[in-house]
């Protein structure tokens, strides 16, 4: 009795602890998602060559996008570390995709060889959260795996 | 701007957002930072470079600097959540073989 008391109490804790390292499970939609302004995001900062009030309505859609998966994103539950991660990439201040479309729209036009550069930084910030959710994918693939293979 | 220098200024304000947030997952996600500021160090030659050929304003290459910042940020983000899944995947197998044990010795 004593025993299996002592075995429960120790499984309790142990779950109790396990609250701090929960992550929300791959997500097919919010991958998708991250993909698709990925792609939307590197073809539009093509156009900066030109002025950008040419493309004011382009960038106004893709800054909507953004702020539905924000918004997504952030309803989660366990989801933090993504959330953070699109909260750097949307943020005007910062000098990721946000801040390029901001400063495009304060220079007006942005030269070729700056515009390179700059999807090069934006290229590698939404890959880093497309891994992150495919990774999820990869863990929840492992679970499975060994689930399988011990019962 | 001496590029070992940036180099060290970015390492530093590394270390202080990991330690703010993320303090439990240093030791894990050190050899990968190490490995992404040699990668920013070869961007800031080419883009010091640019800058002293024309190709770059100062402004370009101020945004630019912040910008790789921010990315070594958004890095930073992306090695604690990789480091929690693996943390979560060994907790997963180790609730297992707590609840294996349990139902073999108790019932």
């Amino acid at each position: 009795m004593l025993r299996s008391s002592l075995y429960i109490a120790v499984l309790t804790l142990f779950l109790m602890s396990c609250e701090s390292i929960k992550t929300a499970v791959f997500d097919q939609y919010a991958y998708q998602e991250a993909i698709s302004i990925k792609v939307e995001s590197l073809n539009l900062m093509d156009e900066a060559v030109a002025s950008y009030s040419e493309h004011e309505d382009d960038v106004q859609t893709l800054l909507l996008d953004l702020q539905k998966i924000l918004e997504y994103e952030k309803n989660k539950p366990n989801n933090e570390v993504s959330f953070a991660m699109w909260q750097v990439v949307t943020d005007k201040e910062r000098n990721l995709l946000a801040g390029f479309l901001e400063r495009w729209k304060v220079d007006s036009q942005l030269s070729n060889v700056f515009i390179g550069e700059a999807k090069g930084q934006v290229t590698q910030a939404l890959d880093l959260i497309i891994k992150y959710e495919a990774n999820k994918n990869k863990t929840n693939e492992t679970n499975i795996l060994n689930f399988l293979s011990t019962n | 701007m001496d590029i070992e220098e940036l180099i060290k200024l970015l390492k530093e304000e590394l270390l202080v957002v990991l330690g703010e947030s993320y303090g439990e997952y240093k030791k894990e996600t050190k050899a990968d930072i190490e490995a992404f500021l040699t990668l920013s160090k070869v961007k800031l030659e080419r883009w010091t470079n640019l800058l002293q050929s024309g190709e770059l304003t100062v402004e370009d290459y101020e945004w630019l600097l912040v910008s790789q910042k921010d990315l070594l940020i958004l890095n930073a983000l992306h090695q604690a959540g990789v480091s929690k899944l693996r943390l979560g995947h060994l907790k997963n197998k180790i609730i297992k073989t707590i609840v294996n044990t349990v139902i073999t010795v108790v019932i």
